[in-house]
């Protein structure tokens, strides 16, 4: 390899386009690669006036056609997709003269792409398994689910190394595709905690106004509002904590239960006591978080937990679900509150301890914010997962394929 | 076997070994996966598909589609990179013939039985939609389009909008046949560039 070291990323997601956790991953991810040297080519999907192509700090990021006929449903779209993409991305590769390295793809919305990549260029293939369909539907019950199942299990039997971002996520996913511990590698998720260092010096008093009274205390939920999330769970514990704290439950983000969870407020009379944002912009969440009293994570099934990394590095103290990776990154009294995992009460126990009890809410969310510019730095990450690159890279240069 | 397809593929394959031309049929089969070489010298690789459990022909299709385009991609690397040309019945590994066409500067012919608007007449649902958008995609990325009837090829014209000098008809009832499928395969053969 006599060029500088070089990666074609796959993600259906990327900035400007935000779906879910895995466009803030690669954007970083890829930034930071780029930083340290490496290559990095993302390519991604179209979305409404972003440029087909364009150079992010060193990264070249590719919007391809992502299929915009009708489709029968959403998993039949992601493989119509997948072949624009692997079309697109194969041309793109000739363009750049065989100067690229390693494949890799982000989860299951991009397997085939990567997959026939790999075999027609014979070159390595890596993935990043982001969550599993077994854990998001806390096991396989229709048919799409089974057939999303096996084709997360036939990318994890191609990639030559499979990321995951906890320690959890290895053992989920060795257990889930019944692969081989050296085929794993854990490289967990990272936060920019320069997106808060501007909102440093809110005013919050004046920002917190336009969503609560002054003598409401603000809790926050950052999340799509679908089962997975434990959004309901929350919803079940408004009623425990405004019986001992006045407060007021802001929730973004938006989903499948929507309806269903302003079924319940309505029902329990809390519509004036919980707010539905719906996605607000990128300016205004740091601000949010920044603000909250508390920032509660009640997933039932979390293979990482970006949003608890993302509210300590904007130093607001965290209740989470004690589950998945968010047992890891949060350390119960130290970091956060841990509660039990689908429990309202626990989860209000949580959150009544942190808005109620001033000194212990400091002392959290000062550990968390140390803990996080320790552990989850991007530039950490990237050079971990360019470790990665270079020792598949090894095994490549001693393959048939090279 | 499911339609008359495979008959003819048999026959076109058998003829093309006849002629020397080193000739390679990608197929799907279930079990009987693997490559078999037939007494008349044609290899046969039979793969199968890695998704068990597909919700419907077009998932099928899409997944079997990378398993595919991963055997092609071997022999194209076992015969030392000497593959002219790709000749792709139909609509179903269309995907595949264009990712090698892209990637491995193959160029492919793609030889039409039937069309999504003649199988399912007065039918937009997105699954005949889908379906179309394949075939479309076909017709854009292939060097050439055969058919086997001036019928079809107006049809295709019709539908559509094909140049009328990408399509060749090749008429399996005629003596000239064979001759016909050589002389159609040499106008494609020898890269993309080739006229």
């Amino acid at each position: 390899m006599k060029h500088k070291l070089s990666v074609m990323m796959f993600s259906w997601e990327f900035p400007p386009r935000v779906i879910g956790g895995i466009s803030p991953h690669v954007f970083f991810l890829s930034k930071s690669l780029a930083k340290i040297g490496v290559k990095v080519h993302v390519v991604t999907c179209d979305f409404p006036d972003a440029p087909p192509h364009e150079v992010i700090d060193g990264v070249e990021v590719y919007r391809i056609d992502s299929y915009k006929n009708p489709a029968p449903d959403f998993a039949t779209w992601v493989y119509l997709m997948n072949l624009n993409m692997q079309r697109e991305a194969a041309a793109i590769v000739n363009k750049l003269g065989d100067k690229i390295d390693v494949f890799h793809a982000h989860d299951w919305l991009v397997a085939t792409a990567g997959i026939g990549l790999k075999h027609v260029f014979r070159k390595p293939l890596l993935v990043t398994m982001h969550s599993t369909e077994i854990g998001r539907r806390d096991g396989l019950h229709t048919d799409t689910e089974k057939m999303i199942h096996e084709t997360e299990a036939w990318l994890t039997y191609e990639a030559w190394k499979v990321i995951c971002c906890s320690d959890y996520m290895v053992s989920h996913v060795k257990w889930a595709f019944g692969l081989p511990d050296d085929k794993l590698v854990m490289i967990p998720n990272g936060v920019n905690t320069h997106v808060y260092a501007s909102s440093e010096k809110e005013d919050c008093e004046a920002f917190r106004a336009k969503f609560a009274l002054p003598e409401e205390k603000i809790v926050l939920y950052v999340g799509r509002l679908v089962y997975e999330k434990g959004i309901h769970v929350l919803i079940n514990a408004v009623p425990k904590v405004l019986a001992r704290v006045n407060a007021k439950f802001i929730i973004v983000g938006s989903g499948y239960m929507k309806e269903q969870l302003l079924n319940i407020v309505r029902s329990m009379r809390l519509e004036h006591k919980v707010l539905f944002m719906g996605f607000v912009d990128d300016e205004t969440l740091p601000r949010l978080q920044k603000c909250a009293g508390v920032s509660v994570v009640p997933s039932l099934f979390e293979p990482f937990g970006i949003v608890a990394l993302e509210a300590m590095a904007a130093k607001s103290p965290v209740v989470v679900s004690d589950t998945g990776g968010l047992s890891e990154i949060v350390d119960h009294d130290a970091t956060g509150f841990k509660a039990y995992p689908n429990n309202p009460e626990s989860l209000a126990w949580g959150i009544t301890k942190i808005l109620i009890d001033e000194k212990y809410r400091k002392y959290i969310r000062e550990n968390a914010y140390r803990k996080v510019q320790e552990k989850y730095d991007w530039e950490k990450i990237a050079q971990q997962t360019k470790q990665v690159y270079k020792a598949v890279l090894g095994e490549y240069s001693k393959s048939f394929w090279a | 076997m499911v339609g008359k397809l495979a008959d003819y593929i048999n026959a076109l394959s058998t003829q093309l070994a006849k002629n020397k031309v080193e000739t390679y049929v990608v197929t799907y089969n279930d079990s009987l996966t693997g490559t078999v070489e037939e007494a008349s010298g044609v290899k046969v690789v039979r793969v199968a598909n890695p998704v068990r459990s597909p919700i419907g022909v077009l998932t099928w299709d899409l997944t079997l589609n990378q398993e595919v385009e991963r055997a092609a991609a071997s022999i194209y690397y076992q015969a030392g990179k000497q593959i002219d040309l790709i000749d792709v019945y139909d609509w179903h590994f269309i995907p595949a013939a264009v990712t090698l066409k892209n990637a491995l500067k193959i160029p492919f012919i793609y030889s039409v039985e039937s069309l999504e608007d003649h199988r399912s007449p007065n039918s937009s649902t997105p699954y005949n939609m889908s379906i179309k958008s394949i075939e479309w995609l076909g017709f854009y990325e292939a060097k050439k389009v055969s058919v086997k009837s001036e019928w079809m090829r107006d049809q295709i014209f019709r539908i559509h909008n094909v140049p009328e000098d990408k399509m060749k008809v090749v008429s399996p009832s005629k003596d000239s046949w064979i001759t016909d499928v050589l002389e159609l395969y040499k106008t494609v053969a020898g890269g993309l560039n080739s006229k």
